[in-house]
């Protein structure tokens, strides 16, 4: 019953009812709708090397943050596609330059590498800003919230149906053998290094297309601001949160946490976020698989 | 002014080598990346405010107050959170992994209940923040007083590690875990220790921090992340390389800003830190733990 | 004697006052008022100065039989309000949730000027009006007038201008300049080195720092061996602490020191004591300011309520954007086009004296400064508005 056929459709659905949002005219569900896309394009990209390899990254803001940056500087030389295209491009760009040396950093360093690195990236920019004179900038006559929904939702759909294809895939499967035992899979002869390289590069790309979607959406940059350790931070918890491994998982992981913070923080904001704090630790304690896990084991037992 | 900066040197070096002693300590015994670090930092800055303005209490008291919370807090972590999981092989292994993101929840835990129970606004009192002049060098009675603790602390523990009996215990149990157990060391034991004064000294670094330090539920994250950045120096979970690195970084900052600009100090740091896990991820000086 | 007697009959009268109003205004249902705030994240630490100002008013109105929505009429108010988790994404979406979903019948503004600047497009979109507060940055001006003010005077390039001039009347000849690389301080840097240059005034030092900065050393005893006339200090709190400590450590001598935020805030006097003393900080009103006759009841109230003095930019600021709504709505109801046309003209009165609107600024609050003195933060310059002599700082 969670046949390849019905996953497909399920998602097809998904998208489809997303694609509908606007149509409802509530400006306020576009937004919601817009953090959900969002957040799931996000969860999915860093999947894509996070969950699939088991190089776990805490510095995914890099991406976004460059992203956004990239965009409000080139939105003086040219029309919103064209810099939206250049975010994704300056993003992947970055993750080649530093893929090789960071991917040979292993385990506990790597996390704390990636992490390292978004900071000094965006300290760097920080400093860049202020050499410029430019300590802040705005974006004036910013596309309208439903032509920024639309791009979302795009991304989305994208990258979770990049994950999709790379589930089933001899590249997904590398990855695979990778996160099982990467020296093994080095001795059998898997590109580990090319594909690792791949995997970070296209988990970078969209992140940073995502980055400059929402700094159209705020209209103001502050590089301390779109570099904020938060994002890195949420889409880690969301992936594990919703389950590491299956395409369903940011899916799940997004729509449980928007619901939540929709019910709890109207009044309780420091408790919603305790209960963040708890959930995560809970998750990873007792339930590896997140909810997409769990839902699979009700539905086996149904 | 030379002397001026040595002085700064040093101090900055010593609250880097105590802050960063206690999440090696965590690390080496426990393989776990402890990211609420720096909240413990807070708590035991809350506790020295507290004591101070509403009992009148001396900071000085509150170093012993801390400790104790601090480690019952430890003792607390480790009994409902981690000891059931180290038990086991299996899940010890899935929770080194994901150690980091277990704390972060912890971390997310501490500083919004902070916030809640005391309200964000910052906190400040007055206290030991007279000027002492020798030899050049001008100092607060603060930074006096963090340099005696720090020191009695981190070389009471390399004495520990050198010339006690528990203390070659836990060197072996951060060394090799298993081949400790074989010969007959109560791992659990050393790792409930471990974890219990790994939290009392972030404690304690909290009460030295707070006399001159605006006091905050956030103020805890810029100890984390120099915790990090000395530990990866040092290498993980190598005690006596955590402290010297603490030092070294501490002059890497004050000199480094001194010879080229303070523009660049984050820069510096963070550059350290990335340039140290790139090339050398075993630590400045040898061998770090294997990762398990 | 006298005063507090007749203060404490003032008060009495008031109290009593409300009772009656209140009897007689039962009906109105409450008045829904909502907002953002940064409850969690990056600048929770901000949110308390600000909500408590929100607070102290809402109490207030209510206690005075409600607020006076025109044509007589008295309605009581309370808070719709969400945690935007400091993040500009969300308060849009928060803002819209609070205009087309909870139907609220006015605004109040969100913490920082990132927030400010994200709104400001969704409050023209749907064409409701906002009073805002806590923004400072020379970008406000570009926002399209229309539905959002700003009634703060720390605008960066009069603040570097008039900082110059405060600092050449008091004799200042030299001075070093430090300034974090956040936004705000950087601004007012642009303005204020020109400025100084303008007024003969010579820089010994001049550097920027990190947000995270955690030793001072080399930048203060640098500046010290040619012992300026002033450090001007271009600080966000943790740094201005950071710098008093460093400051009264390495004896500072300048006779005018300046940090930018942080002064005002409770802490910084607790921390410090009398090294706080004599301190110049940035902000334009003070409890003691006469012409202002509503300014030290806020701050008694204040006091009373929270144990602790109002923040004499954030808790004020936010207070008078309350005020200048109220008053607004006591004259156009709640009509948004009317409110618009109401606040965008008219002169209100508030704890911080007149303000009113050209385009989406305050020009009639002028930009000045503050000093420590005493304990009690007293306005030095201009002289317009100055309830002191500007001190020198004679020690830490």
């Amino acid at each position: 019953m969670t046949g390849k056929p019905f996953m497909i459709a399920a998602f097809a659905i998904v998208a489809g009812l997303m694609a509908l949002v606007p149509q409802l005219g509530s400006e306020y569900w576009l937004g919601v709708a817009f953090i959900v896309a969002m957040w799931i394009a996000l969860i999915q990209s860093w999947s894509l090397l996070s969950a699939t390899t088991g190089y776990i990254s805490l510095g995914h803001a890099v991406f976004y943050g460059i992203g956004a940056y990239v965009l409000v500087v080139s939105l003086d030389w040219m029309p919103v596609p064209y810099a939206l295209a250049l975010s994704g491009a300056a993003a992947g760009l970055l993750a080649l330059v530093v893929g090789l040396p960071v991917l040979r950093v292993k385990g506990p360093y790597f996390v704390i590498l990636t992490f390292g690195f978004a900071e000094l990236v965006k300290n760097l920019v920080m400093l860049l800003e202020t050499r410029l004179g430019q300590f802040s900038r705005m974006i004036f006559d910013a596309p309208s919230l439903e032509a920024l929904y639309y791009a979302m939702l795009v991304l989305a759909v994208i990258a979770t149906a990049i994950a999709a294809w790379t589930a089933q895939s001899r590249f997904g499967r590398g990855l695979a053998a990778i996160r099982e035992n990467e020296v093994a899979a080095e001795a059998i002869g898997v590109p580990v290094t090319r594909l690792k390289l791949f995997a970070f590069v296209a988990s970078a790309i969209i992140p940073g297309i995502v980055g400059g979607l929402l700094v159209l959406r705020t209209s103001y940059f502050a590089a301390d601001q779109a570099f904020d350790p938060a994002v890195s931070f949420t889409i880690v918890t969301t992936a594990i949160v919703g389950g590491l491994g299956r395409v369903s998982g940011p899916l799940l992981g997004t729509l449980f946490l928007v619901i939540l913070s929709e019910l709890l923080w109207a009044r309780f904001p420091q408790a919603y976020m305790m209960i963040l704090g708890g959930l995560l630790i809970v998750f990873i304690l007792f339930v590896p698989q997140g909810l997409a896990g769990l839902i699979r084991k009700g539905l086996g037992r149904a | 002014m030379f002397q001026q900066l040595l002085f700064a040197a040093v101090v900055s070096g010593a609250l880097y080598a105590l802050v960063a002693l206690g999440l090696n300590l965590v690390y080496g015994s426990l393989r776990l990346l402890n990211i609420a670090h720096g909240d413990l930092v807070m708590i035991g800055a809350y506790v020295a405010f507290w004591s101070f303005t509403l009992l009148g209490i001396s900071p000085v008291v509150s170093l012993a107050t801390t400790t104790v919370l601090c480690a019952a807090f430890g003792f607390l972590v480790y009994v409902v959170l981690l000891k059931r999981q180290l038990g086991s092989p299996a899940l010890a292994q899935r929770l080194e992994a994901n150690s980091l993101i277990i704390f972060y929840g912890l971390s997310v835990i501490l500083q919004n209940g902070a916030s809640l129970a005391f309200s964000a606004t910052s906190r400040g009192y007055q206290f030991l923040d007279g000027v002492h002049s020798f030899g050049g060098v001008s100092a607060t009675g603060s930074m006096l007083l963090l340099l005696g603790v720090a020191a009695a602390v981190t070389l009471g523990a390399l004495a520990f590690l050198r010339f006690h009996v528990a203390g070659w215990s836990l060197l072996a149990v951060i060394e090799r875990k298993d081949a400790a157990a074989v010969v007959g060391v109560n791992v659990e034991r050393v790792q409930m220790i471990s974890i219990c004064a790994g939290f009392a000294i972030a404690g304690v670094a909290g009460v030295l921090v707070s006399m001159t330090q605006q006091i905050t539920p956030f103020m805890g994250f810029p100890f984390t992340i120099a915790a990090f950045v000395v530990v990866i120096m040092g290498g993980l979970g190598n005690i006596a390389a955590g402290i010297a690195a603490g030092f070294v970084l501490g002059f890497i900052e004050t000199f480094g800003v001194a010879l080229t600009s303070a523009t660049y100090r984050s820069i510096l740091i963070y550059g350290i830190f990335v340039g140290v896990l790139l090339l050398r991820p075993q630590g400045l000086f040898g061998k770090a733990v294997q990762a398990r | 004697m006298t005063f507090t007697i007749s203060r404490r009959t003032f008060l009495a009268a008031a109290a009593l006052a409300p009772v009656t109003t209140r009897l007689a205004m039962a009906a109105g249902a409450p008045l829904r008022i909502g907002y953002s705030m940064c409850l969690t994240g990056l600048f929770a630490q901000a949110a308390p100065s600000q909500v408590n100002a929100y607070e102290l008013w809402k109490d207030q109105v209510n206690a005075a039989g409600g607020l006076d929505i025109g044509d007589g009429q008295r309605r009581p108010v309370e808070f719709v309000s969400y945690d935007d988790q400091s993040n500009p994404a969300n308060a849009v979406r928060i803002y819209e949730k609070l205009i087309t979903q909870d139907k609220v019948d006015l605004l109040a503004a969100p913490w920082s000027t990132p927030i400010h600047l994200a709104i400001a497009p969704v409050l023209a979109r749907h064409k409701f009006p906002m009073v805002g507060n806590t923004a400072a940055s020379v970008k406000l001006r570009e926002v399209k007038p229309g539905y959002i003010w700003f009634p703060t005077a720390v605008i960066p390039d009069k603040v570097g201008e008039e900082l110059a001039a405060f600092m050449a009347r008091e004799n200042v000849k030299t001075a070093a300049v430090f300034a974090n690389v956040l936004p705000l301080a950087q601004e007012i840097k642009t303005y204020l080195l020109p400025a100084l240059e303008k007024n003969g005034i010579k820089l010994v030092a001049n550097e920027d720092f990190p947000p995270d900065i955690k030793d001072m050393t080399t930048l203060i005893s640098g500046a010290n061996q040619s012992s300026p006339d002033a450090f001007i200090v271009l600080s966000y709190p943790s740094d201005t602490f950071l710098f008093a400590t460093q400051a009264k450590q390495l004896n500072v001598k300048a006779p005018f020191v300046l940090s930018l935020i942080g002064p005002t805030i409770q802490a910084y006097q607790q921390a410090f004591g009398t090294g706080a003393n004599n301190m110049v900080t940035v902000g334009h009103w003070s409890p003691n300011q006469s012409k202002w006759p509503r300014a030290k009841p806020f701050f008694d109230a204040y006091l009373a309520k929270y144990k602790e003095a109002p923040d004499a930019l954030d808790s004020v600021l936010s207070f008078m954007s309350m005020e200048i709504l109220a008053q607004a709505v006591a004259t156009a109801g709640l009509d948004k086009e009317k409110l618009r046309e109401t606040i965008a003209s008219a002169t209100f009165d508030t704890i911080n004296g007149p303000v009113k609107f050209d385009g989406v600024q305050n020009t009639a609050t002028p930009t000045s400064f503050l000093q420590i003195q005493d304990g009690s933060l007293e306005l030095v310059w201009p002289e317009s508005i100055k309830t002191r002599d500007f001190r020198p700082k004679t020690g830490w």
